[in-house]
């Protein structure tokens, strides 16, 4: 089992020049919602919602180490150890794309696996998993036809725009597809 | 961090991600090239703005994230067996290597053993994976430098090896074999040959690649001295594995802190020092062989006895107790309907993927499904490595380094 | 034979026009190289030697989609990656085909969550589906097959969208 420490935001940066003193190798950083988490991992605070976990590794003593440090106010904001461990750019980009946790000090804090001009962070826990639920319509379409031979035939494809895509509205009309339909839903 | 201005590019994004797009900044004379995420050469969809003067690369900025699956929210809204199936289609070439690191994190969490001979055959099948990963990177690395029967060759013996992946587990990838508490399934009959013929097939087999490739002047003129990193610029940027190996960090997990059944094996551990591509092709190669080794030893050594533990409350009880048992009833529908649950906590597992430190971060708040989980995964880290190595040489180098990092753009983005 | 063969002589075959481009539509396919994730691995692996695809006259991958007439989408498609997709498929030539391959491009697959676009028939349209995470190269084949035999119908129309198969079952001629 890997050590465990607690830091806070402020005497993080410290922490992480020291611990590269020392000859840890950093390897990953993560982001945790503790929103409904009757654990509370490893603090104990009730206010602390979000938790940055990240793994150091010692390649002369073979020792893991798992620092926690709890980020704090409003949006969550946590010091950038950027300046000491570059590796640590793309994690904190993704923990600041997915859980939402600011990184004070990061150079290019941007989102890197989501679209630009996504709203959210899908890894809260107040984030819903963006199921769509699946309807199982009844109509004799997994029956393996003949191309034509559809009972879904002419009405289906009577409002098609240039590219063939069509839309049934709500009220099960059709309507040629609109640039604003192509675009990803988010 | 790159120097490509941000208004080159928003006006690169606005245009549309196609395939090139170009723009030229007439005050430096520097242009900015968009390459990918549709590109034959940068293994999937990867992203790089380029910006170059005349043909050398003066900064090189990965944009990745066009593969992005959720699948770290996925995992939570599945149950703790049923997150194996999603955390194995992250990194596809190398599936067998996430599901053991989860199912390490989750066994370490229960505190659950696994028997021995679940965990060597988890060992060798990861091994037999690692044969299979190297392969396609051996290949596409050829393919990069024109040498379009390296691929040829590297698939050729790809799919013999799976083909006993299919016979094990029923499918060519993405698996879902490796379970929290041991295998799925014992491996079946006549496997003993199978292995064999693998082990014996590779021995000389590797020799031809290094025939195809090692000695090609064409190859070794592409690949010496070409995207040059070093061993501090590879600490520093969090980078593990061949990459690492390559450039002289003498350090593999599986030989430093082992797990599951690589403590009873002996195998040697390649390192080179030139950190060009041409090293991080030769420690592939190389691995290639220690591989068949711990092989051949694993498969000599295979105890007898469970392949995976068998307390009721984790595992399902076997088919035949359940027409006697009215436990062993109760067990297979708690187990069905929602799963076991895992005590509070948090653990941080790592292996030794084809590609470097694998690791799996799990949280539990003692429910049936995982509260977080997070998976490093090696080609996301090991990706920052690609700007030291373009900065400086010709676009024709950029592929070469790609190739030589061999990303998997599933694990980048998950 | 008949009609026209017998005033010209047996140097000559005769045909329909239609049937003929149909003919050199089908032998010709060029496919673009739009790998994603798990199922490009299996598309490079049929095109590789033990399943060789090039038996079927389709081993040409083209990187550039104006010089390719058939997308295989290989894997799932993220909402991010869903606009160069369709990006692509635009620059594509006309006549063009297209191939969901897997069960993430068909429906996302197991993934059903905020990040994948639920079936890429939502954005291009889709003339053969093949099931499978991911198909084998054979399943693969199979489809490609499908739409071979498809496009010796001639059912195309520029523009519009043409009943899709399901790759994997039988089809009545």
């Amino acid at each position: 089992m890997p050590d465990d420490v607690t830091v806070t935001s402020a005497e993080w940066l410290d922490r992480a020049r020291s611990l590269k003193q020392d000859g840890w190798w950093f390897s990953d950083l993560c982001g945790v919602d503790l929103l409904h988490s009757g654990a509370r991992v490893a603090t104990g605070e009730e206010d602390e919602r979000f938790l940055v976990v990240a793994q150091f590794l010692n390649h002369k003593t073979k020792q893991r180490l798992m620092v926690h440090v709890p980020a704090t106010g409003e949006p969550p904001t946590v010091a950038s150890i950027v300046s000491v461990f570059p590796g640590a750019a793309f994690f904190e980009r993704e923990t600041y794309d997915l859980v939402g946790v600011v990184f004070e000090g990061h150079e290019n804090l941007s989102r890197i696996m989501l679209p630009d001009e996504w709203e959210g962070h899908p890894l809260r826990k107040d984030y819903g998993v963006g199921k769509v639920e699946v309807q199982f319509v009844e109509q004799p379409l997994m029956q393996i036809q003949a191309p034509g031979q559809s009972p879904r035939g002419e009405e289906a494809r009577q409002e098609v725009d240039r590219l063939g895509q069509s839309v049934v509205t709500e009220d099960g009309e059709g309507r040629p597809m609109s640039a604003a339909d192509r675009r990803p839903r988010t | 961090m790159s120097t490509v201005s941000p208004e080159v590019v928003r006006r690169l994004e606005d245009e549309g991600s196609g395939a090139y797009v170009e723009t030229f900044d007439e005050t430096q004379e520097r242009m900015v090239i968009n390459m990918g995420p549709v590109h034959p050469s940068t293994h999937g969809v990867l992203r790089l703005l380029l910006e170059l003067d005349g043909e050398t690369v003066m900064e090189c900025q990965p944009k990745i994230g066009y593969l992005h699956t959720g699948i770290e929210k996925e995992c939570e809204d599945q149950s703790w067996r049923g997150a194996v199936v999603c955390v194995t289609r992250m990194d596809y070439l190398a599936s067998f290597f996430e599901e053991q690191a989860y199912c390490m994190a989750v066994e370490q969490l229960l505190d659950l053993e696994v028997p021995a001979r679940g965990q060597y055959i988890r060992t060798m099948i990861s091994e037999l994976n690692r044969i299979s990963s190297h392969l396609v990177g051996f290949g596409t690395q050829g393919l990069d430098m024109g040498a379009m029967s390296a691929m040829f060759y590297g698939f050729r013996e790809r799919e013999v090896i799976l083909d006993f992946f299919e016979m094990v587990s029923g499918l060519r990838m993405n698996y879902g074999y490796f379970v929290p508490g041991g295998v799925w399934e014992d491996l079946p009959d006549g496997w003993e040959d199978a292995v064999d013929s693998i082990t014996h097939l590779m021995g000389y087999r590797i020799d031809e690649y290094e025939e195809l490739l090692s000695e090609n002047p064409v190859f070794l003129e592409r690949t010496r001295g070409i995207g040059v990193i070093t061993a501090g610029e590879i600490n520093e940027l969090a980078c593990s594995g061949p990459i690492a190996r390559a450039s002289g960090i003498d350090w593999d997990i599986r030989r430093d802190m082992p797990y599951e059944a690589y403590g009873d094996v002996e195998f040697n551990v390649p390192v080179r020092t030139e950190g060009d591509v041409y090293a991080r092709y030769k420690v592939r190669i190389d691995e290639m062989r220690e591989t068949v080794k711990i092989v051949e030893q694993l498969r000599a050594k295979m105890p007898d006895g469970d392949f995976k533990n068998m307390d009721p409350k984790i595992t399902h009880p076997p088919r035949t107790e359940l027409n006697r048992s009215m436990e062993a009833v109760i067990h297979h529908f708690k187990l069905s309907t929602q799963g076991f649950s895992v005590p509070p906590g948090e653990v941080y597992c790592a292996v030794e993927s084809p590609r470097g430190e694998l690791g799996c971060y799990a949280v539990s708040d003692g429910g049936t499904s995982p509260y977080r989980v997070h998976v490093r995964d090696p080609s996301f880290a090991n990706l920052q490595t690609l700007a030291p190595m373009a900065r400086g040489g010709l676009v024709a180098d950029l592929i070469a380094s790609i190739a030589s990092i061999d990303p998997i753009m599933g694990g980048v983005d998950r | 034979m008949g009609g026209v063969s017998d005033v010209v002589g047996a140097n000559f075959v005769t045909a329909q026009l239609d049937k003929l481009v149909n003919w050199a539509r089908r032998s010709s396919l060029m496919p673009m190289t739009f790998g994603l994730a798990c199922c490009a691995i299996e598309m490079m692996a049929s095109t590789m030697p033990r399943h060789d695809l090039a038996r079927f006259g389709m081993e040409a991958f083209r990187a550039s989609p104006r010089q390719s007439d058939l997308m295989i989408v290989a894997g799932r498609v993220s909402q991010k990656m869903a606009p160069i997709l369709r990006n692509v498929y635009d620059q594509m030539t006309e006549p063009k085909w297209v191939i969901s391959m897997g069960a993430c491009a068909s429906s996302s697959g197991v993934f059903n969550n905020y990040a994948l676009v639920q079936g890429v028939d939502q954005i291009v349209p889709v003339d053969v589906y093949v099931p499978g995470c991911p198909p084998r190269p054979e399943m693969l084949i199979d489809g490609i097959m499908m739409l071979h035999q498809k496009i010796m119908r001639g059912d195309y129309t520029a523009g519009r969208v043409t009943e899709p198969v399901f790759a994997g079952g039988q089809v009545t001629q």
